[in-house]
């Protein structure tokens, strides 16, 4: 079997196995409108008397808001570290060690039939609800933030399951990792920029966040997508990105083997 | 089962969920970390916000804390009394371990309900606390024990509300099995308690101030610390209380009804 055939039946079957919780999907994109009316309100109401906070109009940042929901649904991690937890705990990771398959890639693959699934179900109340937010977004035009705001979205994807990843093995140290991932949850919540766009954080913190993973998880493709960021600062915001990318994958190759030395399978 | 039995029991199985807890510490520190990052990242939002502008809606930043404390405040004592017992519920149900809550000598609402206690919730509930005292320390506040005593009751009342819409989410079960998350609805509903009520304008303002009780349970406690004992108020909050507890019930008795266990 060609090395990639084996990785492409596995996003098939990802797709498939997704599309039977399409109704969890919808049911969170349903949600994820009333967060954004939250937002609206909250903005709207900081806004008056401003025409502009942090050097952005109420449109702009409504728009920051908008887009995050997208990446949200498109490229962010939502149980992969529950699952792979669960592959080791109940010991269904063994199989994969005894075949020919890349176990990171097998989720990788699993992760990207996922996000297509509820990234476009949550198409579907944005755009029910695009009629009431059109007037409130102002998309920038420059044809060069597309070109590097899509490879910064795939790049924030692997980021993302890369740190998922890397906490599903933790499996392999600590029974109960749940409390971990929503320790990291909050902390890449806030310092990936989804509660508050953060170039409106003091000047000296905002710029200690551009050397953590977490900006780029969410605010980078957020930021050059919604014109918060120069195309100077998007390309060299794109080579930390790549670093940070490459750095967490030696990570999770190096809690992989580690974890491995530790794991013990039983039955047959 | 008379009242006092049914205290008996509470106290029993608060003790147990104390003694659990204690077993396993590390745990218990790391969920309450969890929930103090959470609270921690709202404050910051807040923080944020009020960098930039002096006023959101008429409310000045240590009024916005106060609002914000009390709507976390309400959070965490439901997470400390109520979360992890309806949260399990509806996993009872698909399982058929629901079984096991009807078959015990007491009225089913109340063994569902009360079985466990959280203590890390309770711990957060006091730093949520702690937050409205240090934002009213700030506004030079000057409270006194009928004040605080009438915040309590309102708080009660608020903590009947969110009971209630939490109560009412996890009955759809009874009906629909399959559906999962189905208690991600109450956070997001209650995101809207973070916010005050002069923001809301329009449709929105009739639908989440007026015929959702999102608002309502965290505004009317900090208006009445902010601006004083207005009865009005007050009545409006007892009464949408009342009215979300009436409505709780009769669903989950309803559901009870649809209930038709999982045993092999």
């Amino acid at each position: 079997m060609p090395a990639l055939a084996k990785y492409r039946h596995s996003f098939f079957v990802g797709l498939q196995s997704n599309l039977v919780y399409r109704w969890n999907f919808a049911l969170r994109g349903g949600f994820s409108v009333f967060h954004l009316t939250v937002v609206f309100i909250l903005w709207s109401a900081a806004y008056a008397g401003n025409t502009h906070i942090g050097g952005f109009d109420l449109a702009q940042t409504l728009t920051y808001f908008v887009i995050l929901i997208l990446l949200q649904f498109f490229v962010g991690a939502f149980n992969e570290d529950y699952q792979i937890s669960e592959d080791i705990r109940n010991g269904l990771i063994n199989q994969f060690l005894l075949k020919p398959i890349n176990y990171f890639l097998y989720r990788l693959s699993v992760f990207s039939a996922a996000r297509i699934v509820s990234g476009l179900l949550v198409l579907v109340p944005l755009g029910l609800a695009l009629p009431l937010l059109w007037p409130y977004l102002a998309p920038p035009h420059e044809a060069w933030r597309l070109a590097l705001g899509l490879p910064a979205a795939l790049l924030s994807a692997l980021i993302q399951f890369t740190i998922a990843y890397c906490f599903g093995l933790l499996t392999f140290w600590f029974l109960e990792i749940q409390s971990f991932i929503l320790l990291s949850l909050a902390v890449e919540t806030v310092l990936g920029g989804q509660m508050f766009p953060l170039d409106l954080m003091p000047p000296a913190l905002f710029h200690l966040s551009q050397y953590l993973p977490y900006f780029y998880q969410m605010y980078f493709p957020a930021a050059i997508l919604t014109g918060r960021v120069d195309f100077a600062g998007a390309l060299s915001g794109l080579v930390i990105q790549c670093a940070w990318a490459l750095i967490l994958l030696g990570a999770a190759q190096l809690l992989w083997v580690r974890g491995l030395r530790r794991h013990t399978a039983v039955g047959g | 089962m008379k009242p006092l039995n049914y205290l008996r029991l509470w106290l029993a199985c608060a003790r147990y969920s104390m003694v659990r807890t204690m077993m396993f510490r590390a745990d218990f520190i790391m969920w309450s970390l969890v929930e103090l990052f959470w609270m921690g990242a709202g404050v910051l939002v807040i923080g944020v916000l009020y960098r930039q502008t002096d006023s959101i809606a008429g409310w000045n930043e240590y009024e916005m804390l106060l609002l914000f404390g009390t709507a976390m405040l309400l959070q965490r004592l439901l997470m400390g009394f109520f979360w992890s017992n309806l949260f399990e519920m509806s996993r009872n149900i698909r399982t058929g371990h629901f079984d096991f809550f009807l078959a015990q000598p007491g009225n089913p609402l109340f063994m569902v309900s009360t079985r466990k206690l959280d203590p890390d919730g309770l711990i957060n509930s006091l730093l949520a606390l702690g937050m409205v005292g240090y934002a009213a320390h700030h506004l030079g506040l000057h409270l006194t024990v009928g004040s605080v005593a009438l915040y309590g009751l309102l708080v009660l009342c608020g903590l009947v509300v969110h009971y209630s819409v939490l109560l009412m989410v996890v009955s759809l079960s009874f009906w629909i099995i399959g559906a999962q998350n189905l208690e991600g609805s109450y956070f997001t509903l209650f995101e809207f308690s973070r916010l005050p009520r002069e923001a809301f304008r329009g449709i929105a303002r009739v639908f989440f101030v007026y015929a959702l009780p999102a608002v309502v349970v965290s505004n009317v406690p900090a208006s009445a610390l902010l601006h004083g004992f207005k009865p009005v108020y007050a009545l409006w909050l007892a009464a949408v209380a009342l009215a979300w507890l009436g409505l709780a019930v009769l669903v989950f008795s309803r559901g009870l009804r649809q209930y038709a266990s999982a045993s092999s």
